[in-house]
């Protein structure tokens, strides 16, 4: 337990001192919603002027950090760990590298929630007002959250070396952020863009977190909520089966 | 005596290529063993088949009776291992390193005693990128004894140092082994194994060709010196 706590607090100091995750997971949503906050103000949905577009668009915005920790920062640390024989070095001790990679994830979580709550605070200050229940927004965020770390996984497990973790990181992050409606929002894009979009399990991810925090009943999201376990679940499964120390 | 690593016919391939073919030796409680050869003679090979990071095709290897795979926890607590090119994270401190490797351990030394020990007190706050190449080396054998070992595994632990600094590690390493320590090193320097071997191997395409101490090895090359007498061994037939 000692253990894990040092390592913890240690990846969180290794991270703020290489900077990137902070200024992707936080610093990024966060200007992101001051600036939706000002475009939009009281604007309400073209196609539905009972929703306010602030309302809608704070679920989009909180997997912004999400996105950024579990696609970016999970995999390209596990493979740099596991490139700089980190991992291995572990196994000649009494604990397991096992105890690196789940201090690292912790870290990646913490960041992805710090993220929410500050993106939550900027929206709350633009007028967003939340309508549903906290409860179940909190575990489903903590669906989307483990789902989207779950695919960082699958890429740190199947990924040959750190540059190719690299660039499928990259890949996978930015269209998922871009086509999936984190940064452009959803309810605007054409009709064909929003097939497309709806394929991506953020996307599902952050239609659950609208439709929860509008205070809709979870029956309206049985598709994302489908979409986003076996997500969790097969992600985890190749994770535990592929995922190589060294 | 008491036998601290015991390898018995270990046999390990990678494809097609026959690391080590079986291979047989025996290391006693208290000495120093080293084991040399040329690059890609199985000398790291050898390291990490004896301590589980490789799996084994076929013999038999014990570390103090038990075999590094089934009782990794507790053997481990008795172990310390320097790997070649020791693995830390990018932008991590030196404190922090020290910290974390502190905990993992039921009875280690305080670390900030083993900085001192080893003139690095000062660089406690620097990051371990930062260390100089003696430095850093002299980190990585920190980080393999704090917890009072009784055996230690060190990879070609004095490549890249300064003759002093040499020279201060190689008194270290005689402290261990007179606190009844055990030592199994590789090395590519033959002034380091006349130093500090009390027996030594020279592996040559995964098989050992000769056992001894330095003297027995040296008197059984005909050779003037070790230098030569390495040379004699490891590329015989080589031509």
């Amino acid at each position: 337990m000692r253990t894990l706590w040092l390592m913890y607090k240690t990846e969180a100091k290794l991270s703020v001192r290489e900077f990137s995750s902070v200024l992707f997971g936080v610093l990024v949503p966060i200007g992101l919603m001051i600036l939706l906050g000002v475009l939009y103000g009281d604007a309400t949905l073209a196609n539905n002027p009972s929703v306010r577009q602030i309302d809608v668009s704070f679920s989009a915005v909180a997997t912004l950090g999400i996105c950024s920790a579990g696609l970016m920062g999970v995999p390209l640390a596990l493979s740099d760990y596991r490139w700089r024989k980190i991992l291995k070095r572990y196994k000649v001790t009494p604990i397991s590298p096992m105890t690196l990679l789940m201090a690292h994830v912790f870290f990646c979580f913490s960041l992805s929630i710090v993220s929410t709550l500050f993106v939550y605070i900027v929206a709350f200050m633009f007028g967003f007002a939340f309508k549903g229940s906290v409860l179940t927004f909190i575990l489903a965020y903590l669906l989307v959250m483990v789902s989207m770390h779950a695919i960082g996984l699958i890429i740190a497990s199947l990924a040959p070396n750190s540059k190719i973790a690299g660039v499928i990181c990259s890949l996978v992050y930015f269209t998922m952020i871009f086509i999936s409606g984190a940064t452009i929002p959803y309810e605007i894009m054409p009709k064909a863009m929003q097939v497309v979009s709806d394929f991506m399990p953020l996307t599902q991810g952050i239609k659950l977190l609208k439709a929860v925090s509008m205070g809709e009943t979870l029956s309206n999201s049985l598709l994302s909520l489908t979409v986003l376990i076996v997500v969790a679940v097969t992600g985890t499964a190749i994770a535990v089966r592929f995922f190589k120390w060294e | 005596m008491q036998t601290v690593i015991q390898v018995k016919n270990l046999k390990k391939s990678y494809g097609n290529f026959q690391a080590l073919n079986g291979i047989s030796f025996d290391v006693e409680k208290g000495t120093i063993y080293g084991l040399l050869g040329h690059n890609g003679a199985g000398k790291s090979t050898t390291i990490e088949c004896i301590l589980g990071t490789k799996i084994i095709d076929s013999g038999e290897v014990t570390v103090l009776s038990q075999s590094p795979l089934k009782t990794r926890k507790q053997l481990f607590q008795k172990i310390g291992v320097q790997f070649q090119n020791s693995a830390y994270q990018d932008r991590i401190k030196v404190k922090e390193i020290c910290e974390i490797n502190h905990s993992l351990y039921k009875k280690a030394t305080d670390w900030k005693v083993m900085l001192n020990k080893f003139g690095l007190m000062d660089k406690m706050n620097a990051f371990v990128a930062e260390l100089s190449g003696g430095e850093r080396q002299k980190l990585y054998i920190i980080l393999a004894v704090m917890h009072n070992p009784e055996v230690v595994f060190l990879d070609e632990l004095t490549t890249g140092l300064d003759p002093k600094a040499r020279r201060e590690v190689w008194k270290y390493i005689h402290t261990l082994r007179d606190q009844g320590v055990t030592i199994f090193l590789t090395s590519h320097y033959m002034d380091e194994v006349e130093n500090l071997c009390d027996k030594i191997s020279i592996l040559k395409k995964g098989e050992i060709l000769i056992s001894g101490t330095v003297q027995e090895v040296i008197s059984k090359s005909g050779k003037a010196n070790m230098d030569e007498a390495f040379l004699y061994f490891a590329e015989e037939e080589a031509e």
